[in-house]
């Protein structure tokens, strides 16, 4: 290869770089954790930058530092001076220990506990000490069952949408969230951080966004053979869009008692993207689903789910086309 | 009061069956009738090659504690390239499913790329749990149970059948694991188990039974080789060998072990409840009945983060050792080192909650966690500054071995700073059971991965008498660490970007260019395994020109390098007394490295006994009839276990005796054997006197076991 090739190689592989790192400014970017549009998400990644640059600070000089030592002090060549009895400095000491333990203050104070208490998930300070007095919540009951998400908003009629999220934008969204078998996470990695979903057990979340729009969700933590499928999309909306779509909601045939819900909760994978929306659902239905979990309710996954996926698959296909 | 299980299952096989068998499966069909070729090859030619009888002797019924450090790095290497093989197949599933709509090959049953959901959990569970338990931890393990004697001037371990016991359990997990292949499934929920997915219900089938039983005999097996390091270290240090004088890596051995012991019970009985809700219909970590999933998550992770830092700490000891050989220069702030050592020790036992942040404990909670998690930063970073000082103002010379610890190195300087990003739960909740993760555990596994290959190329002469090829440890050096790179910077992107752990298909089609990347990467990983096997052949072929005498680097400081290359069976000739913290430095400063004993004395051996092969067998056999429910050959297991254990109990082991004139005898033959070391050379006897010993003046090695070390 001549030359020139390598070059014109060089200059690809620069514009594929500046790319890439461009690409964290883009309007659709690809990079989820550095393009926040939730008030929870840039609080996280603020916190992140803060910490990737203290850290990267020392990390980067001691990576300088070790080359430089290789360099200097190589056998034959370095031109260091060589002394094979020094083995200590309490000069060298102090700041070995010292630099550890001040960035590790810092980080703690500044970082670790600050955060913690900002985006603590069950009343994270950055968005409810910004709430407006006459702020209007939005509620969102969260069941996660093996492999779909309930979304049910109890101010609004109980209407509830399966695998679907929709939410207001600039309005806090405080989330109740159980899950009907095994553990999952609740991940919106551009709007909210990670929460753990579990069975018979309640945990909350909090949400706030500012820019309307159309974002993943993720059922972020392994929860059977339907986790990659088990996916939402999060619309955000503006409040007058978002009371236009609890009408049309309201106004749906479909409702969901404890009954319909043990049918709906059974194993089930979301290949087919379906989004049905309930008109309303039996008030309660999160706690209910609780209780019953916690007397030991299951819905235990068939033998055959646990082999051939493809033959579960054309099974739910054939019933999708009818 | 059994648990009623889901499909057939009969009194004489429990629930195996022919069909449990994946005959149909395209991938494990092939790979089973390749094994039992290259199987029934190999049984052939150690049969035609009459090897039996030496294999039994020398080798299954062996107590040598360097005989079985060396199946302990062998298992752990074989067990190494099956997770590797494992880690191909989750990339090329991901690189082969991602993007959206149907791209799996029908023909396998997979709707994207070419595994069903199930089978590829299976994977990266066994993958998991191979690369820490049965790649790290025997590799680690075995250089301990190698070195670790001959650093303290011991005949062998304290417990030399322990030993033995350890290791043939150890294999019998490792065993139950590769059965898994083709006989049932493996567990699908991860290395840790995910509460209450492993509850019946969820996992109807046996690969979690396969899971609880492996995982058992591996927590017994390393826990009865941490009571044995312990009991070696406290007991068996030759005189002289005060604790300010014992070799870092020494140091380390002690530290790890003290954490296996204590926290390796925690897995047992974490996982003995598992199976009591398995097989007993227990509620311990059910949702429903009063069971409390998370109390499984804490008491995994109690034991799981300890786990971790089992596996780091013999990493840094040896950077520890390698890093001043070749820099020619005592390790720089020993004292800090060991303190640093003992500091990570003891904060790994209250930081197992930074897990599972996200589980919603609350921000003071978070925040005594975060906090301790990053405590763990401090002594780690006076590790890597005390490294970074040993070379300053020294001679350092890139051998291949130095080539690895200094990559090793630079492996903990990114996961150290990953980890620092991770251990805040504020950034923790974005990134957490993400890529970064895996990305970031992988930088801190590797880093144990190179100080290995770094260790077997550093100590290899010590135990078989020549250097490994130079030129081919640093080609293999340079093809992993371009893998690592082309894997694990595209991972990292890839958790910025929002994809999450354990995705049988990444839907996003905008990952697909990185996974491309990281296929790439696989494919020179697997460049640098041929590399592996070419520098082990080339090295072995040329082995004659490779001769070492004991001083086998000539830098060399701790006391192994003081005994004869390859070490005979009885360590020492005679037991050395410690002069000094790095002893063979001492000694070849003042001139005495090439002092040989004056007199023998008689040395008291442990006889060989198959009995932990036995046990070893019962045990797997005991794993294998639980996991299948087989009732009657489960009782028949555990009452030949137990039977086995009171009978060699009953019997002991005198031992034997090895006269002073066979000693003298022998020692003169190994010397005879041994190139002169290159430096300078001194003659016999030629000592300063006072104070200085070079071998203990004790009457045998008898008289020793009863007085203990000389100090303390």
């Amino acid at each position: 290869m001549t030359t020139k090739k390598w070059l014109q190689m060089g200059q690809y592989a620069a514009i594929l770089l500046t790319t890439m790192l461009l690409g964290g400014c883009a309007r659709h970017s690809p990079w989820w954790i550095f393009d926040p549009k939730g008030v929870g998400a840039r609080a996280s990644y603020d916190y992140m930058m803060i910490d990737i640059a203290v850290m990267l600070s020392i990390v980067g000089l001691t990576a300088i530092m070790i080359v430089w030592f290789m360099i200097r002090y190589r056998k034959g060549g370095g031109g260091g001076k060589y002394d094979g009895k020094w083995s200590h400095s309490m000069t060298i000491e102090f700041f070995t220990w010292g630099i550890p333990i001040a960035a590790v203050a810092f980080l703690s104070w500044a970082v670790a506990i600050n955060g913690s208490f900002a985006l603590n998930p069950y009343n994270p300070t950055v968005i409810t000490h910004t709430m407006k007095p006459k702020g209007d919540p939005v509620d969102v009951d969260v069941i996660a069952t093996d492999w779909q998400w309930l979304f049910i908003y109890p101010q609004f009629h109980h209407i509830a949408v399966a695998n679907e999220l929709v939410v207001p934008a600039h309005t806090p969204v405080f989330f109740k969230l159980t899950s009907t078998a095994v553990t999952t996470d609740f991940f919106v990695p551009q709007l909210v951080g990670m929460i753990d979903v579990m069975p018979g057990m309640r945990t909350k979340d909090a949400l706030e966004v500012d820019h309307r729009g159309s974002y993943q969700g993720i059922a972020a933590d392994y929860c059977g053979a339907g986790t990659s499928w088990m996916l939402f999309k999060t619309k955000v909306v503006s409040m007058r869009d978002f009371h236009r779509w609890v009408k049309t909601a309201e106004a749906q045939p479909e409702t969901m008692n404890y009954h319909q819900f043990n049918e709906f909760a059974r194993p089930y994978i979301n290949v087919h993207y379906k989004t049905p929306i309930y008109g309303h659902v039996e008030p309660g239905l999160f706690n209910h689903v609780i209780l019953e979990v916690m007397n030991g309710k299951k819905w235990p996954l068939p033998m055959f789910m646990t082999e051939n996926m493809y033959a579960y698959l054309q099974k739910q296909a054939k019933e999708h086309r009818a | 009061m059994l648990v009623h299980v889901p499909g057939p299952w009969s009194p004489l096989l429990g629930r195996l069956a022919l069909s449990e068998i994946p005959y149909k499966n395209l991938i494990l069909a092939p790979l089973f009738v390749l094994i039992v070729l290259v199987g029934l090859a190999l049984v052939g030619w150690i049969t035609k090659r009459g090897l039996w009888g030496y294999l039994w002797r020398e080798w299954f019924t062996t107590v040598d504690h360097k005989k079985l450090g060396i199946m302990y790095i062998f298992l752990g290497l074989v067990m190494l390239f099956r997770g590797f093989i494992d880690g191909l197949m989750i990339r090329t599933q991901q690189m082969l499913a991602v993007g959206p709509g149907d791209n799996g090959i029908k023909a396998m049953g997979a709707i994207h790329g070419y595994l069903t959901p199930f089978h590829f959990g299976q994977i990266y569970s066994a993958h998991g749990l191979i690369m820490i338990l049965l790649a790290a931890t025997p590799l680690l393990v075995g250089l301990m149970n190698i070195i670790v004697p001959l650093q303290i001037g011991a005949r062998d371990m304290a417990f030399p059948y322990l030993n033995a016991l350890g290791f043939w359990i150890t294999a019998a997990g490792a065993a139950l694991i590769m059965i898994s292949l083709f006989v049932g499934d493996f567990s699908h929920n991860g290395w840790f188990g995910y509460a209450p997915i492993f509850e019946m219900s969820y996992s109807p089938g046996v690969g979690v039974d396969y899971w609880i039983w492996t995982l058992e005999l591996i927590a017994l097996g390393t826990t009865l080789g941490s009571i044995n390091f312990l009991a070696t270290v406290v007991k068996m240090r030759a005189p002289g060998m005060t604790w300010g004088r014992l070799p870092v890596f020494t140091w380390s051995a002690v530290s790890a072990n003290i954490i296996a012991l204590t926290s390796f019970p925690c897995l047992q009985v974490a996982l003995a409840l598992v199976g009591a809700d398995r097989y007993l219909g227990t509620h311990f970590f059910t949702a429903g009945f009063g069971g409390n999933l998370m109390l499984y998550t804490n008491l995994f992770w109690l034991w799981g983060h300890p786990e971790v830092y089992f596996v780091i700490l013999p990493a840094f000891g040896m950077l520890g050792e390698i890093i001043p050989t070749f820099s020619e220069k005592p390790l720089f702030g020993y004292v800090a080192m060991v303190l640093a050592t003992f500091a990570i020790a003891g904060v790994s036992w209250i930081v197992w909650l930074h897990h599972f942040f996200t589980m919603g404990m609350g921000p003071y909670v978070s925040t005594e966690f975060s906090v301790a998690t990053m405590l763990v930063g401090i002594p780690t970073g006076v590790k890597v500054f005390n490294w970074a000082f040993t070379m300053y103002r020294g001679r350092i010379s890139y051998t291949a071995a130095m080539h690895w610890a200094l990559g090793a190195l630079f492996l903990l300087l990114i996961g150290g700073l990953t980890g620092m990003m991770l251990s805040i739960p504020a950034i923790n909740y974005m990134v957490h059971n993400s890529v970064f993760v895996v990305a970031h555990f992988h930088m801190m596994l590797l880093c144990i991965v190179y100080a290995v290959f770094g260790a077997v190329i550093y100590w290899w002469p010590k135990v078989f008498g020549f250097r490994l090829n130079e030129a081919w440890g640093k080609i293999m050096f340079w093809l992993f660490s371009a893998g690592t790179a082309l894997v694990f910077i595209p991972m990292f992107m890839l958790g910025f970007m929002g994809e999450t752990r354990r995705l049988d298909w990444p839907f996003d089609p905008h990952w697909a260019g990185l996974f491309d990347v990281q296929e790439f990467g696989i494919a020179i990983y697997v460049l640098s395994v041929v590399s592996f096997v070419v520098l082990l052949f080339v090295s072995i072929r040329d082995r004659a020109k490779e001769r070492v005498g004991a001083d086998a680097w000539g830098t060399s400081r701790s006391l192994e390098w003081l005994t004869d290359s390859p070490v005979p069976f009885y360590n020492f000739a005679m037991v050395p007394e410690i002069n000094a913290r790095d002893e063979v430095a001492w000694r070849r400063e003042h001139g005495f490295l090439d002092i040989r004993p004056d007199h023998y004395k008689a040395i008291h051996m442990p006889n060989n006994t198959p009995v932990a092969l036995y046990i070893g067998a019962t045990l797997f056999l005991l794993g294998f009839a639980l996991t299948w429910r087989i009732w009657w050959l489960s009782g028949i297991a555990l009452l030949a276990t137990v039977a086995l254990m009171i009978w060699r109990s009953a019997k002991g082991d005198p031992g034997y005796v090895i006269s002073a004139e066979e000693i003298a005898r022998l020692d003169r033959e190994a010397r005879q054997k041994m190139p002169v070391d290159g430096g300078d050379t001194v003659p016999v006897g030629g000592f300063a006197g006072g104070q200085i010993m070079a071998y203990s003046r004790e009457v045998s090695d008898q008289d020793r076991s009863h007085r203990g070390p000389k100090s303390w």
